[in-house]
């Protein structure tokens, strides 16, 4: 058959040529393509940018190449001996305690930071007044702080504060300190100085919840990346059983990184989902192109072109407007990175190192062509179909024809290939296999229920209103809009319902559920000695009160059942039991809010060996069973107890909850001290809790007092933020929709104007003609909008009780948001459309070619 | 004698073309009295159909005055216009021009409806058994054949009880046999209710069943016959 034997490049040619004929009806096309791959690739480029910068800065964030950490026990002679053989060593402790003012005023919580002469080891700590911090802190009793602590405690610069049993003078204020993201999470203010002014404030003593860090600068000949990587082996080789956490430079902030990985794989979600909504645009304007080209595609197959032949080229064409799509996306993806650094630069984590981020180009490019694949295969598939007789016959109106098996077959291979694509390059299988799963789950209930609303107004009792019964009736009919604004629209709205229900709950739950359960205080490194009389303070100034109290070390577990933890698949919601320390305790009853599931609790007089119970959940996933065996590095020294039995825990109660409890026999030798909490009876009286703190602290001036509401606010702070984040990043799903909102709309709008002039013809006048695309747009937003607050509804539900196990409460906010939103969206598109159509003019319409 | 239902006078029309100004209407003048059928006829391009916008008032002109069934239409607004159709003028067209998404009873009753006329669906019942469609009432218009749906458009411009009917090539999307069933049949409608009849076409044998023929060239007429006279004569 002529035309099945044209060279590939006279197809490409041809295709070429019928193209530049102009782009009109591509304009959404283009757009949606643009905005996912944009999406897509920028947040690639970001993400790549960040991680150049975490590793540039890497010696810098971590204070050394290499960091030990551990708790309670400062590194022994031997052990700092072997430390100095790898190069220079700073040693600095950190610690939490109470910052006051000298009368018992006031008092802050502090993050206290000891550090010696050669901290640190990279890069400056700077101090405002361009003054030398080692010079301010070598005075005994000197302390540079954070600003916030001057604030407030309301003292000055040069005043004295006591820490502990110290007087500590306000030397300078720091303005940055390079290692600070490499630390511990801190939420007080910093307060540093040398270890000379800490051991005077009585605060290091065996037992305190010191945090002692050593970090290196390795000797050149041993500093490669090679020495870098290998340096766990060589510790463990050198001194066994020391039990510290290690981190190097090439990851100094393994949280930060984490964080920032699974924000970008879940905006590179977003992408994709932006993608696929804007599929549905791209699917409507290949429709539309294959409609318009009815014509061209007859006087092909009368000139002898084949089905094949047709397909090659318009396959051709609409590749090349995907190219177009995928260029602009990956131009403003590349400068998303750049425009975010000027906007936004100072509040990264670390100054980004901007580059052409080959690969997130490659990535978005890829998904670019995979979901336009997707979606154009089907409509180009009935194209083919175009018989020449369309060329003597006038019709009214075409019928969608089938695609054909090999067409259906390709775009089933393009699904799996876009699907395979998305898991194979996601950080995490699981969620990118979730994903597709629920994404397909979510298009294929969309699609169904487009249908079904379209059904419904069809099947609607007819109102007497002529205005309603039309917009019924364009609703259900041929080429009405149910469908693609159900799907595209229905499915932004729907992830925004669900972030805004769940944020709802959780901060519900955060700022109702668990103060009522929590306690208010949590009273840290208390003296065992002290206990007694602390216990007395506390009910002699607020009587009533709920007092707990548990001993507290803390330690690492450096073996599972005899298995290295390094060696073992640990589901990433147990992984933080395993990185650096955890609080211990013992006892010799199951604690309160605890409910052992296996096993015994040991007697009270129990003398034998080591024995620990561990929190069944958090088990299961280390694949531990009564009867294995932990070890756990407690100051320095490896403990091995079997598992006693496993208990049930109520975590969220924020009371005493430990994941290990040991038998007394274990740990009540170990130097350590008592955590306690203070519930009071009335969490509103905040005078009594002033006085409260206030009277421990000036008793007590080595313990810390942390509230639980300021942590619980802190939290929700950071929560929310987190959920405004992704509101905004839900938000590009939306803006999909709203493209193909457009462009389906554009694609009605002759038949809009087609009816409209019939209507005026009929004597409507043009305030009907308005009423009936109110009612039609009023009553499609009104569907999308109840769709994607069930849906949405669905979604948040099963994430709250089952995934984040807390209570679901529904927000009316939500509904009124989403169908605001909708009927914004549907409307402001609309009203544009009905503007133009009151203004035509009607004889074009009306008469025949 | 009874003022005419349609009077043109000095009518043109000028539209603007990327190749500049088209005078589409040139001066016309016509003058059409109540009961008349009148058939305009003449080649492509030469305005018929404009003329009949003109007349129906969906076309503004560029000059001149225009008044049908008692109203001078260049002092009226687009609603007030929209109005005197809704009540007094019948239009078919050739492509019929039915609403797609609603029945062939709905489609019917729809100009009663913006009427605001009582028992709107039982009138249109009636007019779909005038036309013989009592048993399609339930059909959606791609449901129906060309004449049917035809049929449907002339129930529907006949309803509301106009006094003017204007047509456009309503055999124009037809086979011989079924344009001259939709022809008789408008005709009877047009004797029974007493309606006035503009009628565009192109077939002349067609024109020659109305009572008076106009024959238009590049947007002028060129000859008015009146058949009766000629018939009488």
């Amino acid at each position: 058959m002529a035309g099945q034997g044209m060279s590939p490049g006279k197809i490409v040619g041809l295709a070429w040529r019928d193209l530049k004929g102009g782009l009109g009806g591509f304009t959404v096309f283009v757009a949606c393509v643009a905005l996912g791959v944009s999406v897509i690739s920028g947040v690639g480029a970001l993400t790549d940018a960040l991680g150049a910068g975490f590793r540039a800065q890497g010696q810098i964030l971590l204070g050394g190449d290499i960091t030990l950490t551990r708790s309670h026990q400062a590194a022994r002679g031997h052990e700092l001996g072997w430390l100095r053989k790898q190069g220079a060593v700073s040693t600095s402790a950190a610690l939490r305690g109470m910052g006051r003012l000298g009368d018992g005023s006031n008092q802050v919580m502090v993050e206290i930071k000891a550090v010696d002469t050669a901290y640190p080891l990279y890069g400056a700590l700077e101090v405002e007044g361009s003054k030398d911090f080692g010079d301010l802190i070598q005075e005994n009793g000197a302390a540079v702080v954070d600003p916030i602590l001057i604030e407030r405690l309301g003292v000055k610069l040069g005043d004295t504060i006591k820490i502990g049993n110290s007087n500590i003078k306000l030397a300078g204020i720091i303005k940055r300190e390079p290692d600070r993201l490499g630390g511990r999470f801190i939420f007080g203010p910093r307060v540093l100085f040398s270890h000379q002014t800490f051991d005077a404030t009585g605060l290091n003593k065996p037992g305190s919840l010191i945090r002692w860090t050593y970090q290196v600068k390795l000797n050149e000949e041993q500093a490669g990346d090679d020495d870098v990587a290998g340096f766990e082996d060589h510790l463990e080789k050198g001194l066994p059983e020391a039990g510290f956490s290690l981190r190097d430079r090439r990851n100094p902030t393994p949280a930060i990184k984490r964080a920032i990985d699974r924000f970008s794989q879940f905006l590179t979600l977003v992408g994709l989902t932006a993608l696929l909504v804007g599929g549905v645009g791209i699917a409507n304007a290949v429709t539309t192109f294959v409609e318009k080209k009815r014509k061209t595609i007859a006087t092909f197959k009368s000139l002898g072109a084949g089905s094949r032949f047709v397909f090659m080229v318009f396959l051709l064409e609409v590749l090349m407007v995907t190219g177009l799509g995928v260029v602009i996306g990956l131009i403003v993806g590349a400068l998303l990175p750049i425009g975010l650094n000027a906007m936004f630069g100072g509040q990264f984590p670390v100054a980004i190192e901007l580059g052409v981020s080959i690969k997130s180009l490659m990535t978005g490019a890829a998904y670019g062509f995979l979901v336009s694949l997707v979606f154009i295969l089907w409509p180009l598939g009935a194209a083919r179909n175009v018989n020449a007789t369309v060329l003597f016959r006038d019709e009214v109106g075409a019928d969608k024809t089938w695609p054909g098996w090999d067409a259906v077959g390709a775009t089933v291979l393009s699904i799996f290939a876009l699907a395979g694509f998305a898991i194979l390059t996601a950080q995490s299988v699981r969620l990118a296999v979730y994903f597709v799963i629920g994404s397909m789950i979510l298009f294929a209930v969309f699609f169904a229920l487009g249908i079904f609303a379209s059904w419904l107004a069809g099947a609607l009792p007819k109102p007497s209103k002529p205005e309603l019964k039309l917009a019924l009736a364009n609703l259900a009919g041929p080429g009405a809009l149910t469908r693609s604004v159900v799907v595209s629209l229905g499915s932004g709205l729907t992830l925004l319902v669900a972030v805004a229900l769940v944020d709802h709950s959780i901060v519900r739950d955060l700022e109702a559920s668990v103060p009522k359960k929590a306690p208010s205080y949590f009273i840290l490194d208390i003296d065992k000695s002290d206990i007694g009389s602390l216990e007395k303070t506390v009910l002699r100034v607020a009587p009533g009160v709920i007092f707990s109290q548990a001993p507290m070390l803390r330690g690492r577990i450096v073996k599972i059942d005899g298995k290295s933890p390094d060696d073992m698949k640990i589901p990433s919601r147990s992984k933080w039991v395993l990185s650096g320390d955890r609080g211990l305790t013992y006892s010799d009853s199951v604690p309160e809010g605890s409910k052992v599931v296996a096993g015994k609790w040991w007697a009270k007089d129990y003398d034998g060996e080591p024995l620990v119970s561990f929190e069944a959940e958090i088990a299961r996933d280390f694949g531990l069973k009564v009867g294995d065996s932990v070890t756990v590095n407690v100051l320095g020294r490896d403990i091995t107890a079997k598992i006693a039995n496993l208990r049930e825990l109520e975590w969220e109660s924020l009371a005493i909850n430990f994941v290990m409890t040991f038998s007394p026999n274990t740990l009540r030798g170990a130097p350590h001290n008592l955590l306690a909490t203070i519930k009071l009876a009335d969490a509103q009286d905040l005078k009594l809790e002033a006085r409260l703190v206030q009277n421990l602290v000036s008793a007590f001036p080595g313990v810390t007092a942390i509230r639980v509401r300021d942590a619980i606010d802190a939290f929700a702070k950071i929560f929310t933020k987190v959920m405004t984040a992704i509101r905004a990043a839900g938000l590009i799903t939306l803006f999909a929709g709203a493209l193909v909102l457009a462009g389906a709309l554009a694609t009605a709008q002759r038949r809009r104007i087609y009816q409209s002039v019939v209507l005026k013809t009929l004597g409507a006048t043009r305030l009907r003609i308005i009423a009936v695309h109110f009612w039609e747009y009023f009553l499609l937003a009104s569907i999308t909008a109840l769709l994607a607050v069930i849906l949405g509804t669905i979604g948040a539900y099963i994430v709250v009780t089952k995934i984040i196990d807390v209570e679901f409460s529904f927000a009316i906010s939500a509904v009124f948001g989403a169908l605001a939103l909708s009927s914004l969206l549907v409307i402001l598109f609309g009203t544009i459309g009905t503007w133009r159509v009151l203004n035509v003019r009607a004889m074009p319409y009306l008469r025949t070619e | 004698m009874t003022s005419p239902i349609i009077s043109l006078k000095n009518v043109s029309l000028t539209l603007e073309s990327k190749a500049g100004p088209v005078e589409i209407l040139s001066g016309t003048d016509l003058s059409v009295s109540g009961g008349q059928a009148v058939g305009i006829v003449g080649p492509s391009g030469s305005g018929k159909t404009t003329m009949l916008m003109v007349i129906a008032g969906l076309e503004p002109v560029s000059s001149g005055q225009v008044d049908v069934v008692g109203a001078e239409f260049s002092s009226l607004g687009e609603d007030e216009l929209a109005r005197i159709r809704g009540e007094h003028i019948g239009i078919v067209f050739q492509s019929f021009h039915l609403v797609p998404t609603m029945t062939a009873l709905e489609n019917v009753a729809l100009p009663l409806e913006f009427s605001g006329v009582n028992g709107a669906r039982e009138i249109a019942r009636g007019c779909l058994d005038d036309v013989g469609l009592s048993h399609r009432m339930g059909h959606f218009p791609a449901e129906l054949s060309g004449g049917e749906q035809q049929r449907v458009a002339i129930a529907r411009a006949i309803a509301p009880g106009p006094k003017l009917l204007l047509a456009d090539e309503p055999t124009g999307n037809l086979d011989v046999s079924t344009g001259a069933q939709i022809i008789d049949l408008m005709f009877e409608l047009r004797a029974r209710n007493g309606l006035s009849l503009v009628l565009v076409t192109h077939d002349e044998g067609l024109a020659e069943k109305c009572d008076r023929v106009i024959h238009m060239q590049d947007g002028r007429i060129v000859k008015d016959q009146n058949l009766l006279i000629e018939a009488v004569s």
